[in-house]
């Protein structure tokens, strides 16, 4: 077998790689921080969900290959309600199942290389029941993670994601985010994944970039895409906090600044 | 993938409702041993919806187990789980119950129906058949939901073995509920108006009026205690989604409405 030589297998991963960067290159990214009520994801999208519920308290982002975000949401899945009903709802955090279940599985299915890897980045959120403090994972394709508790960017490419960091720090606010505010902060760090990279370079050294710049690219966007937002909100009733505002409240948010 | 079957899921991990069949030639222990059970539980249909009660009384024989158990039991947003049984089981049912619709809609992205909920009990139910025939795990529910896209609500009643049956305008369930079975027949037939028009505030009183009277007749059903501030669970499922009546509203009621012989002659209440 080829690749029982060393220097082959390193090839194969840095060949993998070049591959999922490129199949991943087209996804729309996804946004999540926290706010008031708890946490809030936002993308832009033209076809296929992206944010889902996987439990009580807890949200799960994805882009890439639908086939392969469905398989690693239903792991998700099955890891939580199995945790959840065998210990307590409480015991089931973004944490273990980024560490224990997630992580591994997607490191050894991108190493494994006569078996095709995912082609997948996630995000995984929770609200912190316990704590009352959100907390943020972001998965990359090779397994490698990263957790926040100020909200964290999935972007297609690094370099965009870095970008749009940049922007999602500098926005992040001392007060805790009305829900208004935690959604305008997201679609424009959404934005900057949208600007020219000419300008990108302009701005390298200066300051990030401007509503006014990003507000007129977030505008054309939304005529070819819809926004899809969901939220873990404390304050909602019952066990399960996930819940997707209607449309009314998405529009009453837009009014007087994108609409 | 287990197709968005929550048991079956939990299956495949080795777990199962109960231990199962005794092994051959062990005689059931029902009579050497006192289990925990003993309630009063009913739903009755109201204007805005279905109201679920139980009282809070658990027994064990003679003995008073406990007496702030919840026998309504909050399976999800638009749907309640009232015990009557060995409470080991129902609790543990109710559980599989709350997970199976949440998993269901998390996996398959949409709500598992009304009937489908309703088979799921039934289901889980059958299970428990070997629990049940041999004297020491027997539930036999009463399972209430609003059917958001009928826009009403629904009562359904379970036999031990897991028959589904439908409340048309009440269920009951329970040891206590022969003394109250025939009042809400009553009440429903003679009384002022029927129960289906009953406003909020009236059905909740009738129900308090009603776990006192199967309290007065049944030993194993506990009343309310003024002293401890302890008063009837009481759910209301509509459209809004299920909410528990506040202990500190159903003190003020019990004042006014259930001690002495108050509303006698009073519209809409029959039951003085």
């Amino acid at each position: 077998m080829v690749y029982d030589e060393p220097y082959r297998w390193v090839e194969a991963v840095r060949n993998r790689r070049d591959y999922l960067e490129e199949q991943l290159s087209a996804g729309s990214p996804i946004v999540a921080l926290p706010f008031q009520n708890g946490v809030l994801m936002a993308t832009l999208g033209a076809g296929t969900p992206k944010l889902y519920e996987v439990y009580d308290q807890i949200a799960f982002g994805g882009i890439g290959h639908p086939a392969d975000l469905e398989k690693l949401r239903n792991v998700v899945l099955d890891s939580a309600h199995i945790e959840g009903f065998n210990r307590s709802p409480v015991d089931v955090t973004v944490r273990r199942l980024m560490k224990f279940i997630l992580a591994p599985m997607v490191k050894q299915a991108f190493e494994e290389v006569l078996h095709a890897p995912y082609i997948a980045k996630i995000v995984l959120a929770e609200i912190g029941i316990l704590s009352g403090q959100p907390l943020f994972f972001h998965l990359n394709y090779d397994g490698v993670f990263e957790e926040d508790e100020r909200g964290v960017v999935l972007a297609p490419t690094a370099l965009m994601g870095e970008r749009m960091n940049g922007f999602l720090r500098a926005a992040g606010e001392t007060h805790p985010l009305s829900f208004k505010e935690a959604l305008q902060i997201a679609l424009r760090t959404w934005a900057v994944s949208q600007l020219p990279t000419d300008l990108e370079a302009e701005k390298q050294a200066g300051a990030p970039p401007t509503p006014e710049e990003l507000d007129p690219i977030l505008k054309r966007s939304l005529e070819s895409h819809t926004i899809e937002v969901a939220l873990l909100d404390r304050t909602q009733p019952g066990s399960s906090k996930y819940r997707i505002p209607s449309q009314e409240e998405i529009e009453k948010a837009l009014k007087g600044w994108l609409k | 993938m287990h197709n968005g079957d929550f048991w079956s899921l939990l299956k495949s991990t080795g777990y199962q409702l109960g231990p199962g069949p005794l092994p051959a030639g062990r005689e059931p222990i029902e009579s050497k041993i006192a289990l925990t059970q003993g309630t009063t539980i009913f739903g009755l249909k109201y204007k805005d919806g279905v109201l679920v009660a139980g009282d809070r009384r658990a027994t064990a024989g003679t003995t008073v187990m406990y007496d702030r158990t919840d026998k309504v039991l909050e399976i999800d947003r638009h749907s309640v789980m009232a015990i009557a049984g060995v409470p080991a089981t129902a609790f543990e049912i109710a559980r599989v119950m709350e997970h199976t619709f949440k998993y269901y809609r998390r996996s398959q992205l949409q709500e598992l129906s009304l009937e489908g909920k309703v088979r799921a009990l039934s289901k889980l139910l059958k299970e428990n058949i070997p629990m049940a025939l041999q004297g020491i795990g027997a539930v036999a529910p009463i399972y209430a939901a609003y059917d958001l896209p009928r826009k009403e609500g629904k009562i359904f009643f379970y036999d031990i073995l897991g028959a589904e049956f439908e409340g048309v305008e009440f269920a009951t369930s329970g040891s206590g509920s022969p003394a109250i079975r025939g009042v809400l027949h009553y009440e429903n037939r003679w009384g002022a108006r029927p129960l289906a028009d009953l406003p909020e505030e009236e059905a909740i009183t009738l129900t308090m009026r009603l776990l006192e009277t199967a309290a007065e007749f049944d030993s194993a059903t506990g009343g309310s205690n003024r002293e401890a501030h302890l008063y009837p669970v009481i759910k209301l499922v509509t459209r809004e989604g299920v909410r528990e009546i506040p202990q500190k509203e159903l003190e003020s009621l019990y004042a006014n409405k259930v001690v002495g012989r108050p509303g006698v002659g009073e519209p809409g209440l029959s039951i003085g």
